[in-house]
């Protein structure tokens, strides 16, 4: 009896010293409490700046010397963005699915869908079209007469993308012209050629007036695709974050601050990075292997949560995309506005955004985030929301 | 040694269950420790500890030493019985339904305090002092994980103070598939009402949030889900979502058996919020009023048993049969007296426009003034639940015989909760049962009469069954109207009124009996009813109150006349479905049904 009384008391000194040389070993991250100027200035010198309200900074910013940014430029974008007779079917145009109301102060859009006798639109948009969300909100794409995305990807917003170096889930492209001329020409998307583009173009004297103020060599295909970048890069978001940026206090709550401290100092800002949070540099995801992998959750309790993780990815891969080479590589998403365009990852596998911090947080910063560090972070990514800047009124 | 430990363990046994007794009234936190303690700790120690104990003790001294001791058999049969006792407790428990855990819990209650003197009878050699197993005991509490680890629930506890209203966390939301293994009756109703498809899940409801954001701002959404949504917008969510399948919005509203709600608890616990009426909105409402727009206050700290959070399998069968063995505290915290009253439901069934103060519904001040609210004479009044809870059979109320709690008490009046009103085309999409329930409780409200008088057809109208106006709730959006047929001597159809026209709306000039909402402008409100500033006709009928309905027929007609006279119901008008159509195109159209039809010779 004696011996079993010091064999379980020795047992005991043993687990419990373990536990607390693992605990002193690794101590939870601390992260720091900033005063809101601190806060401010740590995350404009991380990078995170405002965007800009002007649109002389706005092409100061992103201008390129390939592709000028001028109004007339802008206007021919706009003109051309939401036109659908620039798909096969003469009913989708790029505003499809990356969707958001022409009339960016429109406020009667939802009512009139409603109300009036033949719908115009997908059924979606007439409760969506004023997030100006610049995505679908479909879990996988569908373009021209709905066929659907062969890999089953979900739509990326295109605002925010003038701030973006590489493009599309996989990032292997680099310009907006580029992905502009895949998009009009695939299958899935527009389902246009060069030359049912140009054809359509040239017959509307619109076009033609437009595209002569914009370019020295009027209607080309080339010139299609420069300015639809150009207007694309006018669509810029601000929002309660880049108010807080400016000097309001008062924009961003006591959590979504807790929030931004996490997401900087947990290492979030590490891809997601500059203003538009993202779009900067492709990597791998998840960053562990799964396949065959149990995680053990300790719950304190008789046995710890088990759970097989057999998947390529932490949800389920439908439509098998794997990346850039198949190798895991996608372009790190842009977290702004990424509370209006759930549902998430490259399939849309995931419908809560607390569910994709919760992920992002397990899988790529390799750290269970604590409930209050998941709501704190997304009530940060929630000042990301924002409404698209109306350039074209202010000089 | 083994002596000791054995008297040791016995009286601990003892103390442990004792102060769980009511009389103690020890905290509820030491409550829900000590309670699983005693149980496995009991079983351990009779396992593993006492029969082999016992087995030796009666082997040395009744078959070796040849002594017998009467008082050692009472002493084991005593014991036998409160470990019996226990065990069925534990396992099966104290549900009230079954003679055997009454049974149980009497003898496990009293048979301790026999098998405490038995003990004390039967031991008369002195104990000996040992401090060591003391250690070991201290040593083995030191280690148990639940009170090394006591913030188990607290962990989630974010207490917001907003303006003076909490905020809660998704974790405080105990998901009501969690309630469905012991109330699998009420859980298999509440799926498929109305209430559980409240929020996200319903079309209709979703179009006027959506609607109501866009027109009023975004911050507006908040007034419908105080009623709709409490659980989003207590944790600070400010819009209600519907989920996808595919690129198609879910069809969870025509699903049986709330399955989505069962496979989510079942991957994300309450980590993924459950929107909508839940259980635990309804059943934890610590105190409400009558005033409407969710005046209601809800606590969600209530007294739980311990592991009743556990994420794994083998806590939550644990922590349910810790509540069986002990229900009380269990069934009090879930609900009050103050359930049964009106108000109650009042809270969220009254509806005034959150910014102006125009009564937008009124269906508790309509209750308020009918007959059916008689607190003199109990056995007139008649509140909410006893019509909209009560299980209906052959077109008559009949109180259902059954359980509310699987192996429960048998009640005389299990409060069904089909929350049967007047939906019963969307109740209808997933249950026809509860289709049928809403479809009796409609027929029951009202009566026709036909008569004629100087050429005049005279159909009279009598609320005989609501103790409300029929229809009440959004009433601009319900329809109840009057459907006549007169034909002839030779069956020539020469009057009609109420018929359906080819696009689905009733024909103008129909007598409908509905209240129509204008805007400040006296401009019909169509689907924006929030808007509703002036009353531009109101032709509902209060409780207990006959309208009789007047037709001029032609002065030529050749009598006897046939008159069939029907009063029809629809719960959404033509215009308001063809609007929510347009974002969810698979719903179909509700269909209008025939309540009473009276068919009558008239000369």
């Amino acid at each position: 009896m004696k011996k079993l009384l010091f064999y379980t008391l020795l047992l005991a000194i043993v687990v419990v010293s373990t536990m607390a040389t693992i605990a002193y070993l690794t101590p939870p991250k601390k992260v720091p409490n900033y005063s809101d100027t601190e806060l401010r200035e740590l995350a404009i010198q991380k990078g995170h700046k405002a965007m800009p309200s002007s649109l002389d900074e706005l092409i100061f910013l992103v201008d390129e010397t390939s592709n000028p940014m001028t109004r007339d430029k802008i206007a021919l974008g706009e003109e051309l963005f939401f036109d659908t007779n620039l798909s096969k079917n003469g009913k989708t145009s790029c505003a499809t699915c990356h969707s958001f109301d022409r009339d960016l102060k429109n406020s009667g859009a939802m009512l009139q869908m409603l109300t009036q006798k033949e719908p115009k639109t997908n059924d979606c948009a007439a409760c969506h079209l004023r997030d100006q969300s610049g995505v679908d909100r479909f879990t996988f794409s569908q373009g021209d007469k709905d066929t659907v995305h062969p890999n089953l990807l979900n739509t990326q917003t295109i605002l925010n993308t003038a701030f973006a170096k590489h493009f599309t889930w996989s990032g292997e492209i680099k310009s907006i012209r580029e992905q502009s001329a895949n998009s009009l020409l695939a299958h899935h998307k527009l389902n246009m050629t060069k030359e049912d583009i140009n054809s359509t173009l040239a017959k509307n004297q619109r076009y033609q007036k437009l595209f002569a103020e914009a370019f020295e060599d009027g209607i080309t295909f080339d010139n299609t695709t420069k300015a639809l970048e150009v207007y694309v890069k006018t669509l810029v978001t601000r929002g309660a974050y880049d108010r807080f940026l400016d000097g309001d206090d008062t924009a961003m709550s006591q959590s979504a601050k807790r929030g931004l401290a996490n997401f900087i100092n947990h290492g979030c800002k590490g891809c997601h990075a500059g203003r538009a949070f993202g779009g900067e540099s492709i990597q791998r995801f998840p960053l562990r292997e799964f396949a065959q992998l149990y995680d053990i959750k300790p719950n304190f309790e008789f046995f710890p949560e088990l759970k097989r993780l057999d998947d390529e990815f932490p949800f389920k891969n439908s439509g098998g995309y794997l990346g850039k080479g198949d190798a895991h590589l996608f372009r790190v998403p842009i977290l702004r506005n990424v509370t209006k365009t759930s549902p998430y990852f490259h399939n849309g596998a995931v419908p809560k955004i607390r569910e994709a911090v919760d992920i992002m947080g397990r899988h790529q910063l390799g750290r269970h985030l604590t409930l209050e560090q998941i709501d704190e972070i997304v009530a940060f990514l929630r000042t990301l929301e924002g409404e698209i800047v109306d350039y074209r009124g202010a000089k | 040694m083994r002596r000791f430990l054995v008297k040791f363990f016995i009286l601990l046994m003892f103390v442990s269950g004792v102060v769980q007794l009511k009389l103690f009234d020890i905290s509820w936190e030491i409550f829900r420790v000590v309670q699983p303690l005693h149980i496995a700790l009991s079983l351990l120690v009779i396992l593993f500890f006492m029969n082999s104990f016992i087995y030796k003790h009666i082997r040395r001294y009744y078959f070796v030493r040849k002594t017998n001791s009467v008082n050692g058999w009472m002493f084991l049969v005593s014991f036998a019985l409160v470990t019996l006792s226990g065990l069925y407790l534990f396992f099966i428990g104290n549900r009230g339904g079954d003679i055997l855990g009454i049974v149980s819990f009497n003898i496990h209650l009293f048979g301790s305090f026999a098998l405490i003197l038995f003990f004390l009878w039967h031991i008369t050699a002195p104990m000996k002092q040992n401090r060591e197993p003391l250690a070991l005991l201290a040593a083995l509490f030191l280690l148990y994980p639940s009170i090394s680890q006591s913030k188990i629930t607290e962990l989630s506890n974010l207490e917001i103070t907003k303006n003076g209203a909490k905020s809660y966390h998704s974790e405080d939301w105990t998901n009501s598939a969690k309630c469905k293994s012991c109330h699998s009756e009420i859980f298999e109703q509440w799926s498929n009402s109305n209430h559980k498809h409240i929020a996200g899940s319903n079309p209709y409801y979703m179009v006027m949030e959506t609607l109501a954001g866009e027109v009023e701002g975004e911050e507006f959404r908040k007034w419908c889900m105080g009623c709709h949504n409490p659980s989003a917008l207590s944790v600070g969510i400010g819009k209600s979502t519907h989920a996808m399948d595919g690129n198609f919005v879910s069809n969870e509203h025509f699903e049986k058996g709330a399955k989505t709600l069962l496979k989510n608890f079942k991957e994300h616990g309450n980590f993924r919020l459950e929107e909508g009426a839940s259980c635990i909105t309804c059943h934890q409402i610590s105190d409400a009023t009558s005033k409407g727009n969710a005046s209601f206050s809800l606590s969600l700290d209530r007294q739980k048993h311990a592991f009743e959070e556990s994420k794994s399998a083998l806590g939550h069968w644990f922590s349910e049969r810790l509540i069986n063995s002990n229900p009380t505290t269990h069934k009090e915290s879930y609900s009050k007296e103050f359930y049964k009253e009106s108000r109650y439901c009042a809270s969220c069934h009254d509806e005034s426009h959150p910014q102006n103060g125009i009564k937008i519904v009124s269906t508790f001040e309509e209750w308020k003034k009918s007959p059916f609210n008689n607190p003199n004479d109990k056995t007139k009044h008649k509140s909410c639940i006893d019509c909209h809870m009560t299980n209906l059979k052959d077109d008559k109320f009949t109180p259902l015989k059954g359980t509310s709690t699987d192996g429960g008490v048998v009640k005389g009046d299990v409060k069904v909760h089909y929350f049967a009103g007047s939906n019963h085309f969307l109740a209808g999409l997933r249950d026809k049962a509860q289709e049928e329930q809403t479809l009796q409780l409609l027929r029951t409200s009202a009566k026709l009469d036909v008569a004629l008088k100087d050429g005049v057809l005279e159909v009279g109208i009598k609320n005989i069954g609501a103790g409300h106006h029929l229809p009440t709730g959004v009433a601009d959006f319900r329809e109840l109207w009057l459907e006549i047929e007169v034909k002839d001597r030779e069956g020539k159809l020469i009057f009609s009124s109420g018929k359906l026209k080819s696009d689905g709306n009733i024909e103008d000039g129909s007598r409908l009996f509905q209240k129509v909402f204008g805007d400040e402008n006296s401009k019909p409100v169509g689907l924006l009813f929030w808007k509703y500033k002036t009353l531009l006709s109101d032709t509902r009928i209060p409780a207990g109150e006959r309208r009789v309905e007047r037709f001029t027929l032609n002065k030529e007609a050749k009598y006897p006349i046939q008159v069939s006279a029907k009063l029809n119901f629809r719960i959404y008008p033509q215009w308001v479905t063809d609007a929510v159509r347009k974002v969810f195109p698979v719903l179909s159209n509700p269909n209008a049904v025939e309540l009473i039809r009276v068919e009558k010779e008239l000369k």
